[in-house]
């Protein structure tokens, strides 16, 4: 072998970073065309790095991860020569003191530390990795701490503080050759540190019967409501980011890690950046249609609603709409064809399908099988397809209506939410099977409706 | 100086064998200290095992005089293996009482492995870790580092003496092939 060809772990690096499949494909008949027992050993690496999504990942449960992405750190514009980190167990900032490092992502770290003044207490506290200080960087940063700070709810975590550390940073002399030393002074703000398990965790350990379930779910509606009337979307709900802690004995969930304050703001680059090291593959799940889109211009606070519905599927059903079996099996391209165009079944039709797995899903909602997939049928089944609606403006407006359709089903009063016309029905059932779009023309006169195709790449 | 510090000492200046006698200082303040916590944890909650790992650091190592050695990464690897042989030995304990029938009473509080959605089977990761050890111990190395103690992509780097790009790289390298031999069908 030539002893200039690159390593295997060298090409795998690389090809990880192709975010286009044919691209990435091309790359590996480069690299090793001649050898095709290795290109095809790496050409499985590279997809089960996609597929393994958050497998073996940080952060610990129960304890916020930085800005929209979990897990090792995202390669951003600045960061390939990144100093190493200056923080570590024991360094002292301010009033706290640094225990253990808990997440990490694209712009920052999440430590939990000790205060000492004036209260004694653990908490999480966020700071910006080194060598990310640009301008534009720490404004963002700010951005998100003002946003965060100008919530108070009781349904998320919040904070307590925030500043910039400097003093007691290391020489440069510890950090990676090649890197320039940090400036000093970067910001950090401080969060309540939430110990406990994400609310679907909490649900199923304690077998939580759907009534209890809802019970629990309203506040966390309630608490993104909150968010959207401060002007911020999370755009990455899901169970691991609902904790579920127990005060003086009772179950309270906390929303965290909220992304920065306003979608325009946003670059549409991050999110195609975390899908390099497949930690978009994680939240799939939970992805709205717009988001799939991948336009910035796209998501709005509905966004979170529809995300919200996919977390009310869980809690019901004991699985996601587009299941994460599949996700994991499907590629990319795939997948977000799947959340853009595919029809979900209903709660109870994903019970009843569920065959042996029913047991084990109903015995963690304490209700008997039959029972359970009966409960689905009508107005919980309409409450939550009405929030995954593929077309946004078919979804609740707002977190509180979502939140207020729940608490009259709980209540016994009738539900806004209702299983959808029977025109509207036809044209998706069209959709679906002919891959066209297609015009119902209602008739005044008549009842006769007419049909008229059109293919959409005309 | 504490025993530990003592030890890292020696590992600092050299000592070959000063290494070996971590493990079992490492692994006695682990269970100790998952003891404790389960003492004061109230239901519902779970204990993370990578922050009982840092928090026998902090007890068991002079930080301040530590932080900036390199045999630093060697309590981090002692303590990497501890939690693993004790997490290992949950599982098994769990898995052999739930077909043995009568519920036997666990000596060790229940350690919560990093919580994902999808729970990780603790026996398999074992054993393809097992695998991965004899091929490529480098590899296995991080991910010992990273999945057990909690150790950041830095701190992993900083460890094992290689750069973080190449930590960066080989763990992701590492988690795909553990992955993949967790999936096969």
């Amino acid at each position: 072998m030539s002893q200039h060809a690159p390593s295997p772990e060298t090409i795998f690096g690389r090809a990880i970073e192709i975010a286009a499949p044919a691209e990435r494909s091309a790359f590996l008949d480069q690299t090793c065309g001649h050898d095709p027992e290795l290109r095809r050993a790496l050409e499985k690496l590279v997809m089960d790095h996609f597929r393994a999504g958050h497998f073996l990942e940080p952060p610990a449960a129960g304890l916020p991860s930085p800005l929209g992405g979990e897990g090792p750190g995202v390669r951003g514009d600045a960061a390939t020569t990144a100093p190493a980190i200056q923080e570590s167990p024991g360094t002292v900032i301010g009033p706290y003191k640094l225990l253990q490092q808990i997440g990490e992502g694209g712009m920052g770290v999440v430590w939990m530390a000790e205060q000492t003044q004036p209260v004694q207490r653990k908490v999480a506290l966020k700071v910006i990795k080194p060598g990310m200080d640009s301008r534009q960087v720490i404004a963002r940063f700010e951005a998100e701490r003002q946003a965060l700070a100008m919530m108070d709810h009781v349904n998320i975590a919040r904070v307590f503080d925030g500043g910039t550390c400097g003093a007691g940073v290391p020489p440069a002399s510890e950090s990676d050759a090649g890197g320039t030393p940090a400036p000093q002074g970067r910001p950090y703000f401080v969060m309540e540190l939430v110990h406990g398990v994400p609310i679907t965790k909490y649900c199923d350990d304690n077998h939580l019967t759907p009534r209890e379930r809802l019970e629990l779910f309203v506040p966390v509606c309630q608490a993104i409501q909150h968010a959207h009337q401060k002007g911020i979307i999370h755009r990455d709900i899901k169970p691991s980011n609902v904790m579920v802690t127990l005060y003086d004995g009772k179950p309270v969930p906390k929303v965290i890690d909220f992304g920065v304050a306003k979608a325009t703001e946003q670059k549409l680059t991050e999110r195609t950046l975390f899908t390099q090291y497949g930690t978009m593959v994680g939240t799939l799940e939970y992805m709205s249609p717009e988001q799939a889109e991948m336009s910035a211009l796209g998501v709005d606070t509905r966004s979170d609603i529809y995300s919200l519905g996919v977390l009310l599927y869980e809690l019901l059903t004991g699985s996601t709409p587009l299941t994460h079996k599949r996700m994991k099996e499907a590629a990319y391209a795939e997948i977000l064809r799947m959340i853009k165009e595919e029809e979900p079944p209903k709660p109870s039709t994903r019970l009843s399908d569920s065959g042996e797995a029913l047991a084990s899903i109903s015995a963690n909602r304490h209700t008997e099988p039959a029972k359970l997939t009966k409960l689905m049928r009508g107005e919980l089944d309409w409450i939550v397809m009405k929030t995954l609606e593929k077309d946004r403006n078919r979804r609740y407006e707002t977190a509180n209506a979502f939140a207020a359709d729940v608490q009259r089903y709980l209540a016994d009063e009738p539900v806004q939410a209702c299983p959808p016309s029977a025109a509207y029905q036809l044209r998706k059932f069209l959709r679906e099977k002919t891959g066209t779009r297609t015009v119902v023309l209602l008739s005044n006169q008549s009842d006769r409706r007419r049909t008229k195709s059109e293919n959409p790449r005309t | 100086m504490s025993q530990v510090t003592r030890i890292l000492s020696a590992i600092e200046q050299g000592d070959p064998h000063a290494a070996s006698q971590l493990l079992p200082l490492v692994y006695d303040e682990l269970r100790k200290l998952a003891a404790q916590r389960l003492a004061q944890e109230k239901p519902g909650q779970t204990l993370q095992a990578t922050a009982l790992v840092h928090e026998a650091y902090l007890r068991l190592v002079d930080v301040d005089q530590v932080q900036r050695w390199d045999s630093r990464g060697h309590f981090f690897a002692a303590a990497a293996e501890a939690m693993r042989r004790i997490l290992v030995d949950q599982a098994r304990r769990k898995a052999s009482s739930k077909r043995g029938g009568q519920h036997q009473r666990i000596d060790l509080p229940e350690l919560a492995e990093r919580s994902s959605e999808s729970q990780v089977d603790l026996l398999a990761l074992d054993e393809a870790l097992q695998a991965l050890e004899q091929q490529q111990p480098d590899k296995a190395e991080i991910v010992k580092l990273r999945f057990f103690a909690g150790c950041s992509l830095e701190e992993t780097a900083q460890a094992l003496g290689i750069s973080r790009a190449t930590a960066q790289r080989n763990w992701a390298y590492a988690r795909a092939w553990l992955f993949g031999q967790l999936n096969k069908s």
